[in-house]
Formats: structure tokens, C-alpha cells, sequence
């Protein structure tokens, strides 16, 4: 049985849900971001499995190389505004970042 | 057709669509501009500002040029129709609007702090909100979100030595990134649903195939969830407060309007053409959203909007800083805006539109006397406005007309965005006797609600420390004329809202199909 | 009367306030050295200038007024119209054209309105004389909900009556929010809000009813032949007609205010000052029955039937429910003046609401008189309580008594107020409450007889409170003058400002007492008309 559309999909939804724990469970701002990536890669893994074996056309692909585009941009972006956590309060944990909602 | 005509069509499409993309390429000039001159004038603060002004004009003229136009370009990617081109020129008077109040803002102005970035990154923020309001295309929607999204989330930790604003970009990054990794998935799985990422073709394949419900109403779940992140409306509004309060006031008033606007933009143009009953040619009659008849996506938003407005009133009742409540009050509006959604024929996009004119100008204004008064005393404690209304009268008096704007009062605009969305809910008949008084009735109830905090202001402002004479303050005339821009379209569109509702009536075109 | 300036004496009479409010917000309200504001006279006398210049308008407008026009649902029947567009906005979805028109007009109804508003409006200011913190804005938001309240009594378009209505809660608020008592900011938030939610429900009512007219015009909505029969309000959707009719009595009813949603009430004028009490017992009170009767009876004369009875029992539950709350008043210590008679008003509206539902010409007419009467009355005697209030600093009743030697003229004054207030024959409270329960009688005798209790409970709690303030012996600490250093009150009794406010009053109760016709004359033609218009159920 060679590999097949469905094993990409579980593959993806299996990173989705990994990603998304990770989100939530996390407390370390990098490991939200890491979270994030696994979030961006699933549904890479999606646009390019449905692209390759959905047979219809290359905007799967294309998409993807957008998702990672934007996906670098705004780890970038995350990091330089967790650097600027991090030089306010010496630390990354973001529950423990509540100033405001008091 | 050999490769050589090929591509001399696709020169073809490359011109017709460069020139319809005029106001954006606009919008990208100032941008590299601004940041070519923060590089030779170092020394100046403003000049970014004064080159965003002169460049949303030009936007903004490029704007009014092709408001008639109705075509696509970039390979059906992208719309230019007189509904986004509504939206687009709401998003520049409302970023011109707050470059112009950012001039005023000591928060920024503080110490030597260097405002080229913040300037220049407003533009790319107006930009990314550009392609929001006009993208077709999944994928153009999604880099339209993020565009603009990276820039916010910079702007709101411009003030970078403050705690709390370093803390509101934190957060808003976080959230914001999740809630589009999150859209991005459910895009990718409408990609495998139906083999595009064109809403017209999404709309065309809906139409022809029996797709598996299960997974279109997790995906569009998904997708709805990165819409309402950005309009802030329930379950996904929690990063609003907290983000409301910690940015710069100017960055608040910016994203509680023009972000909020855009937001809307994408979901009407993605409900009214992926939900289209048939693969309609030029705009769609009111027959939305007609599909998938065993999800009835009406009463989806219906309940969204009474959570979102029922939640933002409620949990506004019980705050003490002014910007967190005026955060939730924010949220409540994106209910009532909703309500509009839910109807989705024609009058209800309308009223969205002239809800949206209502609510830039009220609470623009709202926010700029917040700014002032922040410069003046240094606080946005509800309780250090004791009295502040005779202290700064002229400042006082707009924002009363702001607060029982948006509380929807007679003789302000806020009131025509109001009359217009109840009139489209209760307008409504779908099939069966279908009808959305109870939504209506909510709403009225809601907006009652919300009378009790927009007058806790108020009666913090005057009715509070009308005994103690304290010195009143020395504000700057340009300051007040601010003021006065704003407060005059308040109460003027509020008797005359011809000009508004003829406005909104003219961009309901919405392209589809192609 | 001629037009002035293009615009009728019915624009002049509503839009005098906001000149004068431009003209106030424009004096400078320059300070000495001691911080004492300089020009706190001239805004006295602006106010009073501009209302005295509505009070001559509205006296031109009743000499100019021809008796027997009918108006109602009949635009040929309404006097002094105006009507131009405001603004129009064609071809829209839904809605096609939405047109909205300043259309303004007085019948028999509005006329007896509009005078008591300018003269209660002309006493009032008066009244502020002693008000003493923030003169600038106190005058200007004066103005400001004068303007209102005319603007209530004249709109024939339910868009600009809506603007008006609500325009005024904004004034009235912070009226009662700065320049109130102790507790002012409770009872200002409970007046806005009780009042802001009735009205929501009447602008879902509104649009209804666009939906069904396509226009704002409230004439049009009397117009069964109007309306899109497949609207909502439209004739023969009984059960949502009542629905609509129902949530505007209530948004009236808040207003009126009827038990149960009469709290507001008592708190609102406890700690409003002297003149807003005057102006809100005076005239607000009553834009809750007028619009009943300007909007509720003849745009739903089928629901008003349906409703009838439980209208009848909402104003005699009012009559005694108020009448046993001022009575109520006797923890000891515990007693308020104005209190009581902020509860008596809750009983003499329901004698109002009891006329309405009669149905009859004469119910009605008593009731539009009462309307008039309990203006006239309840201004008189918030004033006098303020006169008190100012030298004593106290509305407790167990503070006075005795008052009777030291303010012999107050006292006399006083009497009349308090013998109005009870219904003696010779004041013209007596006339109309005797319309009143004859009409009344006539549909619900027994209701009427239960009712008549209403009147023996006011003269008890009136003439206890007389006795209570007047009579028996005067406190030590009353005994010397009120004002030692004789510089605000020269002589221990009343004095001419006060007087200025309190004389036309008096005149007016006495005149209209003996000699009632006039007002009659004024209203007959409309009343009948209503009357019948109501008892054919309007066509609906």
C-alpha cells in the first residue's frame, strides 16, 4: 500500500492538534511560537497533499510557498516583540505577563 | 493559442491590472518613501507623518478617480468594485484621521523617541488593509490579514518601554498568529473540499457538488473564527481588551475602526459570494446564502451577534479604565454590525456600511479625547475624570456628543447606523415566516444597557467635581479644531444622513463570478 | 399670526431656547478675584428673556387660535402648520424613498400643552434664581431641554417627535445630576435609563410602522388605507398591533409615570433642584399622556379598545397606589415634603390615565384638562416647597410647624396650592377632576367609585401636611429670622422673585377654576373628533 492522500491529511490533522496544544498548554512564549509553526506546517502539508493528489491544479502549491513566507515574517516579528518582553520583565512566561486585566 | 499570445494576454491582464491598482501601488510609493526619508531626515520626527498625509491624498484622489469601476485583475485575485472602493476610502480618512491625532499624542511624543517606523508602518498597515477589502482569493485574504496584522501588532508595542504595551503586543501577536494559523487551516481544507481558492469558484463548486457537511462547517468554522478575530467579535474577542488597553491610544482608535472595518469587508464579501445561491453573474439579489440547507448559517451569526453585543455591554458595565471600556464597547458595536451581516440582503450590508461611517467618527473622536485627556492628566482611570469636563469644556463637551453617539442617541449619527440595522433586521422575511424580530429586540435591549456606562463617563466628566474649582487647562487650538473635524460629520450626518446613506447605497456592487 | 422671518410662530416658540443657549455658551462667564462668576445675572435674565419671548408667542398663538379645527388624523384640522422637508433619500433597497419632514402643527390636544410649557418654562427660570454653582451651564441645558419639550408638543412627524423626545433626556439628566441633591446621581442614572428603556422600544415600534406607511408621518400611520397590507402593523394583524400599542403605553407609561413604573419618580424629584422639579412635574409628566393621546389612541383605536379596561385599572392603581405612598410618609423624622408630593403627582397622573380610558368627550376632555391643571398646581407647589428648602435647608415635614405667623403671604399661597391640589370647588383642579370621573363613571362606574378614594386620601395627606408646616408651634430653631444678616432675604416671608413665580400660578388655578370655558373651547372640537375616531376604531 503506497502512501496516499489520507495518510498527509492524518499527518496534517495530527500536527494541527499537536500545534494547537501546544498553544494552549505552553507557558513559554518560544514554545507557542514553535506551536504556531507546527499550526502553519499542517496546513502547508494540506495545500500541497491536496495539490499533488487532488489532481486539480498548482494554487495548493503556491499557497503554500505564501504560508511560508508569512509564516517566517511573523516569527520574526513574534520574536522581536518577545526579545522586548523579555527586556521588560526578564522573563518569557506569558502567564505570568498580566499586567493589564487586573 | 502558442506560448507567444499566451503571453501577450497575460501582458494584457498585467497592465489593465496595474492600472487598476493604482491606489495601492500609491499607498506602496509613500511607504518606500517614508522610509527613504526617516533615513535622510534623522532628525526630524514628523516628516514620515507629513509624507503619509500627502500620500493617503493621493490615495485617496486615485481612489475617487475609478469609483465606478467594476473589474477584476490579477487573474480574478483581487475586485475593484465600488463596495471595496467604499471600504478603502473609510480605512484612509480613518488612517489619515489618526495620523493627523498621533501629531498630538504626548505617549508617543515622549522623550526622543523615534516615530519613523510608527508613521511608516501605519501606511503598510492601511495597505494590508487595502487588499483585505478586495482580495477574491483565499490566499489574497489571507496575505490582506496578515499584512495587516504585522503591522499592528509592531504598532501596538510602539511605546516599547512600557510595560503594558509590550504586554498588548505580546498578547495580540500570540492570539492574532493562532487565529490565523487557524483560518489557514480551514482555508486549506475548503482548498481540498473544493479544488480552489477563487470565492467564485468555492461558490461554483458548493453549487454543483454535495460536499460532505461535516468538514464545510468545520472549515468554514475555521475560516469564520480568523474573520472574527479581527472584528472582535465573541467567542474570539478576548484579546480586545487587553490589547485596547495596553496600546497607544492612537493604535486603539485605529484598530477598533479601520481593523474592525476591513474585518467586515472580508466576511460580507466572503458570505455574499461563497454562499451565493447560484453562480451569479455581476452582483448577487438577495437570495444568500440559500445553500447547505442543513446549516442555517443565519442564525449563526444571529447568535454570535447577541453574544458579542450581550457580552461587550455587559462586562463594559463593570470597568474603570476608559480605554478597556471603551474596548468592550467596541466589541458590543461589532455585535450590532453583526446583525447587519445576518440579514445579508442588500439593505442589511447597507446598513453595516452606514454603521461603519457612524462608528469611525464616534469612535474616533471618542478616542481622541481620550488621548487628550491622557495628555492632560496623565491617566485613563475612569476615576480621574472627576470633574475633568470643566477643567477642558470645549474637549468636554465633544465627548459627550461621542459617548451618546455611540450610544445611539437622536440627532447624532450614531443614531442612523442604529435606526439602519434594527430597519434591516426587522426588514427581514425569509422563507417560512422566517423572521429576526427576537434579534432586534436584543439588540434595542442591549443598547439600553449600554446607556448606563457611556454615562458613567459622562457623569464622571460633569456631574462629578461640578464644586471645586480647579484651574481649567490650556489645550492648543489646533487641538480643538481636531476636535471639531471630527465632532462636526458627528452631528451633522446625524441630521442630514442623506450624503451617508446615499454613499453606502452606491457601493453595494459587489463583483462575483467572472 | 404672521410668519417671522419665513419660519411660523410654531418654530419661533420651539427654537427661541437654542438662540438663547448659543447666546449663553457665547458670554464669556468672566470671574473676580474671589472666583464669584460676574455675569451670573446676565444669564439669569437671558433665560428668562427667551422664555418670557415664548410665553408672548404662545399667549399669540392662543389668540390667534381658532376653536373648532379638529386635527388628529385630519392635517386640513391642525393649526399653525409648517411642514418642508427635512431630508430624502430616494431609491433605496427596502425602504425606496425615505423621507423624513419637519411637520409641525397644534390642535386641541397640543395647544393647552404648549402653553403650559411656556408659562411653566417662564415661572421655572425664575425658580433658578436660586441656583448658585455653574450658572453658565446650568441656563444653557435649561434652554436646551425647554427646547425639547416644545419640540415634543408640536412634531406630527414620529421621527422628529422622537428626536425631540429623547433629545431631552440629555438636559434633564445632567440637571438633575449636577445641581441635584445628596443622592443626585442615582436618581439622574434611574430617570435616564428607565426612560431610554421605554423609548428603544418605541423605535422598534417606529420602524414598524415605516414599514407599513412608508413614511414618518404620523398622520399617515392613522390611515388604515395607508398602510402595506402585508406590513406588520398592518389592519388586521391584531396581535401584533397590540404588541406595538402595548410597548408604547408602556414607553408613555414610564414616562406618565403609571405604578408600576413610577420609581423613577420620587427619587428624580427628591433630589432635583426647585425648578427642574417644577419643569419635570409640570411639563415632562406629561408627554407621557399626551403621546398616549396624540399617538397610542388614534394609531391603534382597535388595540385601544382591546385594551381599555386594563388602562382604566393602570390609572386607578396609579390614583391610590400614589395617594397611599404620600400618606405613607410617616416615619417620623423620616417625612419629606417634596416626596409627598412627588407621590401625590403619581395619583393626580393616574386621574389622567383613568380620563383617557373613559373614551368618552368628557373623560378625555378632563383629562387634557387635568393635564393642564396638575401643570399649574404641581409647579406651584414645588415652588413653594423650594421657597422653604432655601431658608431652612431642610423638606423634612417633622422640621416645621407653625410657619403661619412667621410667613403669613407664603402661608396664604400656599393654601390655594394645597386647597388646587385637593380638588376644592372654585380651582380649576375640581373641574377637571369632576370630568373626569364623570366621564370615567360612564365606563367604569365601579372602577370610578374605587377611584373616588383617591380623592379623600389626597385631602387627607395634603391638608396633614398643611397642618403638619403650618399650624401648631414653631420650632426654637426657626424662631429668629431666617437670614440674620438680612443680605439674601430682606423679611422673613416670601419674597418678589419668588412671588413672580408663584402669583401667575395662582391666578391661573383661581381663573380657570371659575371660569374654565376657554380651555374647553380650545380643545372641544379635537376632543370630539378623537372620540369618535376612536369609537369607529379608526377603519383598522
Amino acid at each position: 500500500m503506497g502512501i496516499g492522500l489520507t495518510h498527509y491529511l492524518i499527518l496534517s490533522g495530527i500536527l494541527f492538534a499537536i500545534g494547537l496544544f501546544a498553544v494552549i498548554t505552553r507557558r513559554n512564549a518560544i514554545m507557542v511560537l514553535m506551536g504556531l509553526e507546527l499550526i502553519l506546517n499542517s496546513a502547508n502539508i494540506n495545500f500541497i497533499a491536496f495539490s499533488r493528489f487532488g489532481g486539480i491544479n498548482l494554487d495548493g502549491q503556491v499557497a503554500a510557498i505564501f504560508v511560508i513566507v508569512l509564516a517566517v515574517t511573523e516569527a520574526a516579528i513574534a520574536l522581536a516583540i518577545i526579545l522586548n518582553i523579555y527586556q521588560n520583565y526578564k522573563h518569557i512566561r506569558i502567564d505570568e505577563i498580566n499586567k493589564l486585566k487586573e | 493559442m502558442g506560448p507567444i499570445s499566451h503571453s501577450i494576454n497575460f501582458l494584457e491582464e498585467l497592465q489593465k491590472s496595474v492600472g487598476l491598482f493604482a491606489p495601492e501601488t500609491a499607498l506602496t510609493v509613500t511607504f518606500l518613501l517614508a522610509i527613504v526619508a526617516d533615513l535622510i531626515f534623522r532628525r526630524s520626527r514628523n516628516v514620515t507623518g507629513f509624507i503619509a498625509l500627502l500620500g493617503f491624498i493621493a490615495t485617496g484622489a486615485l481612489l475617487m478617480s475609478n469609483s465606478s469601476t467594476s473589474a477584476f485583475a490579477f487573474n480574478s485575485t483581487y475586485a475593484i468594485d465600488p463596495f471595496a472602493n467604499f471600504f478603502k476610502l473609510l480605512i484612509l480618512i480613518t488612517s489619515y484621521l489618526i495620523v493627523v491625532i498621533s501629531f498630538f499624542s504626548a505617549e508617543l511624543y515622549h522623550g526622543n523617541r523615534k516615530l519613523g517606523e510608527y508613521y511608516t508602518l501605519i501606511i503598510g498597515m492601511t495597505f494590508g488593509m487595502f487588499i483585505l477589502c478586495s482580495s477574491t482569493n483565499l490566499i489574497m485574504i489571507y496575505i490582506g490579514i496578515e499584512a495587516m496584522s504585522l503591522c499592528s501588532y509592531v504598532l501596538s508595542g510602539y511605546t516599547k518601554e512600557i510595560r503594558r504595551s509590550s504586554e498588548a503586543s505580546l498578547k495580540y501577536v500570540i492570539y492574532g498568529a493562532v487565529s490565523s494559523g487557524i483560518m489557514i487551516y480551514g482555508i486549506s481544507l475548503i482548498y481540498g473540499l473544493t479544488g480552489h481558492l477563487g470565492l467564485a469558484e468555492i461558490n461554483h463548486s458548493l453549487n454543483v457538488a454535495n460536499l460532505d457537511h461535516i468538514t464545510l462547517l468545520v472549515s468554514g468554522m475555521m475560516i469564520i473564527a480568523g474573520f472574527a478575530y479581527k472584528i472582535s467579535a465573541v467567542p474570539f474577542h478576548f484579546w480586545t481588551p487587553d490589547v485596547y488597553e495596553g496600546a497607544p491610544v492612537t493604535i486603539t482608535a485605529f484598530l477598533s475602526v479601520a481593523s474592525k472595518a476591513a474585518g467586515f469587508a472580508a466576511l460580507i464579501r466572503f458570505f455574499k459570494v461563497v454562499f451565493a445561491a447560484v453562480p451569479a453573474q455581476g452582483s448577487i439579489p438577495d437570495a444568500t446564502w440559500n445553500m447547505l440547507g442543513s446549516i442555517d448559517w443565519r442564525i449563526v451569526i444571529a447568535i454570535l451577534s447577541v453574544l458579542t453585543m450581550t457580552l461587550g455591554n455587559l462586562v463594559a458595565l463593570k470597568q474603570t479604565n476608559v480605554k478597556r471600556l471603551l474596548a468592550y464597547s467596541s466589541i458590543a458595536h461589532a455585535g450590532y454590525m453583526l446583525m447587519g451581516v445576518t440579514v445579508m440582503s442588500e439593505i442589511g450590508v447597507q446598513s453595516v456600511l452606514v454603521y461603519l461611517v457612524a462608528y469611525m467618527f464616534m469612535n474616533l473622536g471618542a478616542f481622541y479625547v481620550v488621548m487628550q485627556y491622557a495628555n492632560l492628566i496623565g491617566s485613563e482611570e475612569l476615576e480621574d475624570y472627576t470633574g475633568i469636563g470643566y477643567r477642558a469644556p470645549v474637549l468636554g463637551i465633544c465627548m459627550v456628543i461621542f459617548l451618546v453617539s455611540l450610544l445611539g442617541f437622536p440627532s447624532t449619527v450614531g443614531f442612523i447606523g442604529k435606526l439602519y440595522i434594527f430597519s434591516a433586521v426587522l426588514s427581514f422575511a425569509g422563507k417560512n415566516g422566517q423572521n429576526f424580530y427576537w434579534l432586534a429586540i436584543m439588540g434595542v435591549i442591549n443598547s439600553a444597557i449600554s446607556a448606563y456606562f457611556y454615562i458613567k463617563i459622562v457623569r464622571n466628566m460633569f456631574v462629578r467635581g461640578a464644586e471645586f474649582d480647579k484651574e481649567k487647562f490650556k489645550l492648543s487650538p489646533e487641538s480643538l479644531v481636531v476636535a471639531l473635524i471630527i465632532v462636526i460629520p458627528t452631528l451633522y450626518f446625524g441630521l442630514f444622513p442623506g450624503a451617508v446613506i446615499r454613499w453606502a447605497e452606491t457601493s453595494l456592487k459587489i463583483l462575483v463570478g467572472n | 399670526m404672521q410668519n417671522f422671518l419665513g419660519l411660523g410662530p410654531l418654530t419661533w416658540i420651539t427654537f427661541l431656547p437654542l438662540l438663547g443657549m448659543i447666546i449663553i455658551f457665547l458670554i464669556p462667564s468672566g470671574k473676580d478675584e474671589k472666583g464669584k462668576e460676574t455675569s451670573k445675572q446676565l444669564f439669569r435674565w437671558v433665560t428668562i428673556g427667551f422664555t418670557f419671548l415664548q410665553l408672548i408667542i404662545a399667549i399669540g398663538i392662543y389668540l390667534n387660535y381658532t376653536a373648532g379645527m379638529t386635527g388628529i388624523n385630519v392635517e386640513g384640522g391642525f393649526q399653525f402648520r409648517e411642514h418642508y422637508n427635512w431630508f430624502t433619500v430616494t431609491g433605496l433597497p427596502m425602504f425606496g424613498n425615505v423621507k423624513v419632514d419637519y411637520f409641525v402643527g397644534i390642535d386641541g390636544i397640543s395647544a393647552p400643552m404648549i402653553l403650559l410649557t411656556a408659562i411653566v418654562c417662564f415661572v421655572a427660570s425664575f425658580a433658578s434664581f436660586s441656583i448658585k454653582k455653574q450658572i453658565k451651564g446650568y441656563f444653557a441645558m435649561y434652554l436646551l431641554l425647554d427646547l425639547g419639550m416644545m419640540g415634543v408638543f408640536i412634531s406630527l412627524d414620529f421621527f422628529l417627535f422622537y428626536v425631540f423626545w429623547e433629545l431631552m433626556l440629555l438636559p434633564m439628566y445632567f440637571l438633575i445630576g449636577i445641581w441635584g441633591g445628596p443622592r443626585k446621581e442615582y436618581a439622574a442614572i434611574k430617570f435616564f435609563i428607565y426612560t431610554l428603556v421605554g423609548s428603544v422600544f418605541m423605535l422598534l415600534v417606529i420602524i414598524g410602522l415605516y414599514f407599513g406607511v412608508h413614511s414618518f408621518n404620523m398622520l399617515d400611520m392613522m390611515d388604515p388605507l395607508k398602510y402595506d397590507p402585508t406590513s406588520i402593523f398592518a389592519p388586521g394583524h391584531g396581535w401584533w398591533r397590540n404588541v406595538a400599542f402595548f410597548a408604547l403605553f408602556v414607553g408613555f407609561a414610564i414616562k406618565v409615570p403609571s405604578v408600576p413604573f413610577h420609581t423613577w419618580l420620587p427619587d428624580a424629584h427628591v433630589e432635583a433642584p426647585t425648578p427642574i422639579s417644577v419643569i419635570l412635574a409640570g411639563v415632562l409628566l406629561k408627554m407621557g399622556t399626551y403621546g398616549m393621546l396624540r399617538i397610542n389612541w388614534p394609531m391603534f383605536p382597535d388595540s385601544v379598545k382591546y385594551f381599555q379596561c386594563f388602562i382604566a385599572w393602570v390609572g386607578t392603581v396609579s390614583i391610590l397606589y400614589g395617594a397611599l405612598c404620600a400618606l405613607g410618609q410617616f416615619k417620623v423624622g423620616k417625612r419629606d415634603f417634596k416626596k409627598l408630593i412627588a407621590y401625590s403627582s403619581v395619583s393626580h397622573m393616574g386621574y389622567v390615565v383613568l380620563g383617557m380610558s373613559s373614551m368618552n368627550s368628557s373623560g378625555m376632555s378632563g383629562a387634557i384638562f387635568q393635564m393642564f391643571n396638575h401643570g399649574t398646581i404641581t409647579s406651584m407647589l414645588f415652588i413653594i416647597v423650594g421657597v422653604i428648602y432655601d431658608r431652612a435647608h431642610t423638606r423634612g415635614l417633622d422640621d416645621f410647624g407653625g410657619l403661619a405667623n412667621k410667613m403669613p403671604i407664603y402661608t396664604g399661597i400656599m393654601a390655594i396650592a394645597f386647597f388646587a391640589a385637593i380638588g376644592l370647588p372654585g380651582m380649576s383642579g375640581f373641574v377637571s377632576e369632576m370630568m373626569i370621573f364623570l366621564g370615567a363613571f360612564m365606563a367604569y362606574p365601579i372602577l370610578t367609585v374605587i377611584s373616588g378614594l383617591g380623592i379623600i386620601l389626597g385631602a387627607a395627606y395634603m391638608l396633614w401636611a398643611l397642618q403638619k408646616v403650618f399650624f401648631g408651634k414653631l420650632p426654637d430653631r426657626w424662631s429668629g429670622p431666617w437670614d440674620p444678616t438680612h443680605k439674601i432675604y430682606k423679611t422673613d416671608d416670601i419674597n418678589a422673585v419668588e412671588l413672580a413665580a408663584l402669583i401667575p400660578l395662582a391666578i391661573l388655578i383661581i381663573g380657570l377654576g371659575i371660569y374654565p370655558a376657554p380651555m374647553f373651547n380650545m380643545m372641544n372640537a379635537t376632543v370630539n373628533h378623537l372620540v369618535e375616531f376612536v369609537r369607529i376604531g379608526g377603519g383598522f
